[in-house]
């Protein structure tokens, strides 16, 4: 009886053992893997999540995670997304010989619109950003907008119906109340819909970033992209779609096998907006068909071969103090980033090249008003750069393998 | 810090709450375009709700530890309160022949609340010791500003020629982390650009070396205008050299550029009887405290005695000042100055746009050519590829 039992457990194990080995293969295939199919003519200005096209999609799972490097100010927001866990969002990708596209879906209980004549209501959205440059896979810009000398794109959507931009076209007099025209009945209808037709329609924008802070609208034309969102309310899902062609003067993805994205969602319904966001790592698009690109999928999917465990001590006795690490080991308020997700949203190269660089990346993080105990960086008066206020707290490359290891399981769980 | 500061006095001795400053500021500014129910100026009464609504209760500021506090965006409709529209389009066929439950002229939403909603109701038992006074308020222009530390985007800045604090529209993305972060709540959310806007300082009227419209129109002659650095200037003499004019709510740790005489001169209180009680003081002196710290004490003490001087001697400067005889002596602005400003930063015209980003990296719009693209006092905001030089930070150190 009891050796039974003994096989009917190793049995067991071996089940699990196999199962173990079958997740490994696909992580280092195609697993956390967006695999761009190859297409022919996607129209970036006008892609919608309902484009026949998108029928040859793959979709791969990819997890959002609530930011929490840094603490925003709206007590309300804060107290609805404290709680706040990671977002397994679907992610498909294709592309052609001059574009590529992207569609994300993801759940949301409630479609938000920011419209009318409101103060404290906030709008879905979507981004998608991308890495100017990423020769060298283990220095991706900073996942928080890019870093210096690190730019990233970004394209962003949120459901904003209906906005006036200030155009500088002196479109003046239709900017007054209608209730100061001189207009009524016909006429005042009239004016109505001379005011509606100056509005924009779409919110979607590119900007180029070198670090949080630092985003900038590109207006000057250069950025040819398309954005589109449809929220489904059965399945109670956004599909939102980012289509942008792979060689816009900004950057050039012509030439890749693979590229890093990045996707952030913002949930109005929980005034989510600007730094009150999911987020997701950078993760690798391998273009189906092209050649290349197998450094960086390579790095973007291999775990930490580090020991976690023995991290976890070197990590809570020498970064706890100052990095709050979990719910149970905090420290104090805006001292230093918050790493309580950073498992979630950060690639091992950069968590290593923190540890020991810690000036190669700058997280901007506060106004330096805000919180002006706590510096996270110094500027250096010489070079105008920024330094670090963190000293390099590792040098052994074991120890930080383990530190790395233990820093990629700080995160929440998934919804 | 920046490199000048203006400051307006306000006296609130002498403000009738006739709301002047803020028709004069609302036709000027605020009357179009998603504005309507913004008051950049507004005059309230205190005790009372304010506007909009409990704003001292809805955080944002420092603590003394510098931290910028956490803050509650207020609701247009609960808060501000919506400025209503009539149904005058109905009128033209509406039948007033029939029988109708509602009026045939009626305001098309629910009319619950608005700014002076509470007007002139006061605290305390008519007629023995209630009280009120006005409080007008537009944006302190702060030195420290809670919005522009909230700011995430780095769209809020300080001039530095006089520190006005301005958004950078093109940079402002509508998220109202300032909102939340401004203690006074006078920074607003323009729902028709999706971004935030806020009191000005009148800069287009100041640059030409007119006072701020609110200033200007004042039939109390309440306000004061002039750079803090300027000896000569009613504005020093009020908050330096008197100390009468004091900042409203200096806890909240944002050094406000806008300075209050406080109210001294309120009737006694009356006993049961409806005799006045000799030496009492109706305004409770714990409400002042409040609103404008412990200094309260000596700019009181300070305003009495001058006046007595008036009355007995015939002199004192600080009553001369306070009675505001010459438009030309209230308000030192300095058009000059302005013009020197703006020289030094062409070919771009004084605007308000950043300097930070004018010349960034990715903001193409703005290039400069090349021999024009610095000066000596902006040398390092406009070459500046990290986009430091926050105008209230220490790391700006060629404005110190």
């Amino acid at each position: 009886m009891r050796a039974i039992q003994q096989m009917r457990g190793i049995r067991h194990m071996h089940k699990i053992l196999k199962t173990m080995i079958i997740a490994g293969l696909t992580t280092a295939g195609a697993d956390g893997v967006i695999m761009a199919q190859k297409v022919g003519g996607i129209n970036v200005a006008t892609i919608s999540p309902n484009d026949a096209i998108w029928s040859k999609a793959k979709f791969t799972p990819v997890v959002l995670y609530p930011q929490t490097t840094i603490k925003l100010n709206d007590k309300k927001a804060n107290s609805l997304n404290g709680a706040n866990k990671g977002l397994k969002a679907q992610v498909g990708a294709i592309y052609d010989g001059s574009s590529m596209a992207y569609k994300i879906i993801w759940s949301d209980p409630t479609n938000n619109a920011l419209t009318g004549n409101v103060s404290d209501v906030y709008a879905d959205g979507l981004a998608m950003q991308v890495p100017v440059n990423f020769s060298n896979p283990k220095k991706l810009p900073y996942i928080g907008m890019g870093s210096d000398d690190r730019a990233v794109l970004i394209y962003l959507n949120k459901v904003i119906p209906s906005h006036y931009e200030p155009n500088g076209n002196r479109d003046v007099s239709t900017q007054i109340n209608h209730h100061n025209t001189n207009y009524f009945g016909e006429e005042l209808n009239k004016f109505k819909a001379q005011v509606e037709a100056l509005s924009s329609k779409s919110y979607a924008k590119s900007y180029i970033s070198e670090g949080f802070r630092s985003m900038t609208q590109i207006k000057d034309g250069s950025s040819k992209f398309g954005m589109n969102m449809v929220y489904n309310p059965s399945t109670k899902a956004w599909a939102g779609v980012v289509a942008k062609s792979l060689n816009d003067g900004n950057a050039n993805f012509s030439s890749a096998g693979a590229i890093p994205v990045s996707f952030a969602v913002w949930d109005g319904g929980k005034l989510n907006r600007g730094g009150v966001k999911k987020l997701s790592g950078w993760t690798a698009v391998k273009f189906v068909g092209k050649s290349g690109g197998d450094d960086l999928v390579k790095e973007l999917t291999t775990p930490s071969t580090g020991d976690a465990k023995a991290g976890k001590v070197a990590v809570d006795a020498m970064c706890g103090s100052c990095h709050t690490l979990n719910a149970s080991k905090s420290a104090p308020a805006y001292m230093a980033p918050n790493l309580s997700n950073i498992g979630g949203y950060s690639t091992n190269a950069y968590l290593a090249e923190s540890i020991k660089e810690p000036s190669a990346v700058i997280v901007p993080g506060y106004n330096r008003n805000a919180h002006k105990a706590m510096k996270w960086y110094n500027v250096d008066a010489k070079t105008g750069k920024r330094v670090s206020t963190m000293p390099p707290m590792m040098t052994d490359d074991k120890q930080i393998a383990n530190a790395v290891a233990y820093l990629k399981t700080l995160k929440v769980g998934v919804e | 810090m920046s490199k000048r500061q203006l400051a307006m006095v306000m006296d609130l001795n002498k403000c009738i709450g006739c709301q002047t400053c803020t028709v004069a500021c609302k036709t000027q500014w605020t009357n179009r375009n998603g504005r309507e129910y913004m008051y950049w100026n507004n005059v309230e009464t205190y005790p009372g709700d304010g506007y909009p609504k409990k704003w001292m209760e809805l955080g944002g500021g420092f603590d003394k530890a510098g931290d910028l506090q956490e803050g509650i965006i207020p609701n247009i409709q609960a808060d501000y309160g919506v400025p209503w529209d009539y149904n005058y389009e109905e009128l033209a066929t509406f039948d007033f022949t029939k029988g109708s439950s509602t009026a045939g002229f009626h305001a098309t939403t629910d009319t619950t609340w608005g700014p002076n909603w509470d007007e002139d109701e006061g605290k305390g038992d008519f007629p023995n010791d209630n009280y009120f006074f006005y409080l007008p308020r537009i944006c302190n222009h702060c030195t420290n500003p809670g919005c522009l530390s909230a700011c995430p985007r780095d769209a809020i800045f300080k001039r530095d020629e006089d520190g006005v604090v301005l958004v950078d529209l093109d940079r402002c993305n509508g998220y109202r982390y300032c909102i939340a972060g401004c203690p006074y709540k006078k920074i607003y959310f323009n729902p028709k650009i999706s971004k935030s806007e806020k009191c000005i300082l009148c800069f287009p009227r100041i640059e030409q070396g007119l006072p701020p419209a609110c200033a200007q129109q004042c039939v109390g002659r309440i306000r004061f205008v002039g750079f803090l650095d300027d000896q000569e200037s009613q504005v020093y003499k009020l908050v330096t050299k008197f100390k009468v004019a004091i900042p409203l709510r200096k806890d909240y740790g944002t050094q406000p550029n806008v300075y209050y005489v406080p109210p001294t001169e309120a009737p006694a209180k009356f006993d049961a009887d409806g005799k006045i009680i000799e030496g009492s003081d109706r305004i409770p002196i714990k409400e002042l405290v409040k609103l404008f710290g412990e200094d309260v004490h000596h700019a009181i003490k300070t305003v009495k005695a001058e006046k007595k001087k008036r009355a007995e001697t015939g002199e004192s400067e600080l009553m001369d000042i306070l009675i505001a005889y010459q438009h030309a002596d209230m308000f030192r602005l300095d058009a000059n100055y302005y013009q020197e400003v703006a020289k030094s930063k062409e070919p771009k015209p004084l605007a308000p746009i950043d300097d930070r980003y004018a010349k960034g990296k990715f903001t193409l719009e703005f290039t400069l050519p090349e021999s024009h693209g610095t000066h000596e006092g902006n040398a390092t905001h406009e070459g500046n590829a990290t986009h430091e030089g926050n105008t209230t930070d220490e790391g700006n150190t060629t404005h110190a």
